[in-house]
């Protein structure tokens, strides 16, 4: 074996990570996507230096509205539908992470970092969307650096009915579940759950739980041929409550209104909140306060 | 189309001419779908993105998109030399819909020669694919220094375990190297992702330069060489093996390279019936299906 190339164990967490450290979306309607999150309880509490970008938040959760014109063009090719345009991982040592991933073989994705901003790696994940890797959230964290704290707003509300990040879902290409399945379990080391372990009231396709066990990742093919659109996303954020029927209950108070149909309505184990905007929903799933 | 020859297609580099005139002739001539020479689309007088068009308007469908060289096994500054270029044709194999990226073993004496190595990037190859929605068929050269016949290059690939990468068999390779077809029952047929057929003049190919020469400028069409009875077998096992992907001719021939496109893809159309329905007795379309 070559001396300048890293041999690379099978470690159980190769990143080190540790949970989720945001979520992305990229739109030209920033407002209008800022409502649907604030019915959903998250709060604007910091806008970025330089770009036209905010950070809602509730609790743990992060989210990143990115209205930037270079970013949000990839809202534009979806008929001006919001996207999911990145995941934030925390891991240990973020420069460490990008590299194992690209010597792997994932694609470096761009920095737009200016002058005393952080440089942020990231890596391209499915569609147009990027994985970034932030080592910086403990004694310190990315927002105090890039972000300008919004004045008068409480920087970390509370979450409604103690909910947090479960996961995010990720629609795939007919027959693509082990391509995905290899590519998590390479990079980040996630594992599969199976098939009869299953949570909420969405249950289809492929299931995988972060090595951190701090969050799950699910993967969902067309239901047949003729419903692949030959494009593969992440389609929606899911999020843990310890009660659903409270957490709907709380969210209807605040306006937001849930699929209630005979196939899929809220129950104990989970609901699924009305497409906003043509594609921002939010799945919510039991689970139990730890 | 004819649709007694779908599953069979042409490759652009057998035809001489324009981008366009050989996808015209390759329809004309009743084939379906095309393996794309990176060559024939970078070389498109109107770029790659009017190559791009000319194949998304030419109604053929792309069986593959070929060939990336001397890919694995090398270190340092050549390693990522080779990632690069790699990418690059993974964006061109992306942008004409190409569901395969065909790769070939190395003929570098700067690669190493170790399997795992091999292997090691291999994976790596198929990770940087798999985003795309590509998959990488790799191929035994004949001359390849380490891999050099489909048993070794099957090693390499079921070492690597990656469910987007899987081994292309070119049948001049095989008849080449004399490697013995019943080796085919070793491998998964599921992570067989192309077969390229073409046949030549002799029997005897003893050293790699013989291979190389006759492999550019003398290959002919399945059914018009010395190797016809071989070739039947090999496509009658991948059949029974369960094998149902594509089949390409992959024919260099300088003589083809100078006649009217229309008489090199009769030859072409006159091959793929006999695999068809002398070869492999594929029950005929009904009428106006």
């Amino acid at each position: 074996m070559s001396t300048d190339r890293e041999a690379l164990p099978d470690l159980p967490n190769p990143l080190g990570l540790e949970g989720l450290a945001f979520v992305e979306y990229a739109t030209l309607r920033p407002q209008a996507l800022g409502q649907v999150l604030e019915a959903m309880g998250f709060l604007p509490v910091a806008r970025h230096r330089s770009r036209e970008v905010l950070l809602y938040r509730q609790g743990d959760m992060n989210l990143v509205v990115n209205a930037n014109p270079d970013d949000a063009r990839a809202s534009a090719t979806e008929d001006g539908r919001p996207v999911l345009s990145a995941v934030g991982f925390r891991v240990q040592d973020a420069r460490l992470a990008q590299a194992r991933c690209l010597e792997l073989g994932a694609w470096e994705a761009p920095s737009h970092a200016r002058a005393m901003e952080l440089l942020i790696p990231a890596i391209h994940g499915p569609g147009g969307a990027h994985f970034f890797f932030v080592d910086r959230w403990r004694d310190f964290s990315i927002w105090d650096i890039d972000f300008v704290p919004i004045p008068g707003v409480d920087p970390r509300p509370a979450a409604v009915a103690g909910s947090r990040f479960f996961g995010v879902v990720q629609y795939i290409g007919t027959q693509r579940g082990p391509d995905w399945l290899a590519f998590y379990e390479r990079l980040f080391g996630f594992c599969e759950i199976p098939d009869d372990q299953r949570f909420g009231v969405l249950p289809a396709g492929k299931l995988m739980r972060s090595p951190c066990s701090g969050f799950l990742w699910q993967l969902v093919e067309p239901l047949g041929p003729d419903d692949d659109d030959g494009r593969e996303r992440l389609q929606r954020i899911a999020i843990a409550a310890p009660d659903v029927p409270a957490a709907v209950a709380a969210l209807r108070r605040r306006g937001v209104q849930f699929v209630d149909a005979a196939q899929l309505r809220p129950d104990d184990r989970g609901a699924l909140t009305t497409p906003q905007l043509g594609s921002v929903s939010f799945e919510l799933v039991h689970l139990s306060a730890e | 189309m004819d649709r007694r020859i779908a599953g069979f297609g042409m490759d652009t580099i057998t035809l001489a001419g324009p981008l366009e005139a050989r996808l015209a002739a390759m329809r004309a001539g009743g084939f379906d779908q095309v393996m794309l020479g990176a060559r024939d689309i970078a070389g498109h007088p109107g770029g790659v993105p009017a190559a791009v068009a000319a194949v998304r308007a030419s109604g053929l469908r792309p069986t593959g998109f070929q060939v990336l060289r001397d890919f694995e096994g090398l270190s340092g500054h050549l390693h990522a030399y080779k990632v690069d270029i790699a990418k690059g044709m993974l964006r061109m194999c992306q942008a004409l819909g190409s569901p395969v990226l065909l790769a070939c073993s190395s003929t570098s004496r700067h690669a190493s020669q170790d399997l795992e190595a091999i292997a090691r990037d291999l994976r790596k190859l198929a990770t940087l694919a798999l985003p795309l929605g590509i998959r990488i068929a790799y191929e035994g050269l004949s001359w390849g220094r380490t891999i050099n016949e489909f048993t070794t290059a099957w090693e390499a690939v079921a070492l690597a375990d990656c469910p987007n990468l899987g081994i292309g068999l070119d049948s001049f390779h095989i008849f080449a190297a004399k490697t013995p077809i019943d080796a085919l029952e070793e491998i998964d047929p599921r992570r067989i992702f192309l077969v390229q057929l073409s046949d030549f003049m002799w029997h005897e190919t003893p050293t790699f330069e013989d291979r190389m020469t006759t492999a550019r400028t003398f290959r002919v069409f399945p059914g018009e060489g010395v190797h016809s009875e071989a070739l039947a077998d090999l496509v009658l096992r991948l059949h029974a093996l369960g094998y149902r992907g594509d089949y390409s001719f992959e024919v260099f021939n300088d003589d083809y390279q100078q006649l009217p496109l229309e008489m090199v893809v009769q030859r072409a159309q006159r091959s793929a019936l006999w695999l068809a329905e002398d070869v492999l007795h594929l029950p005929r379309p009904l009428p106006g299906a």
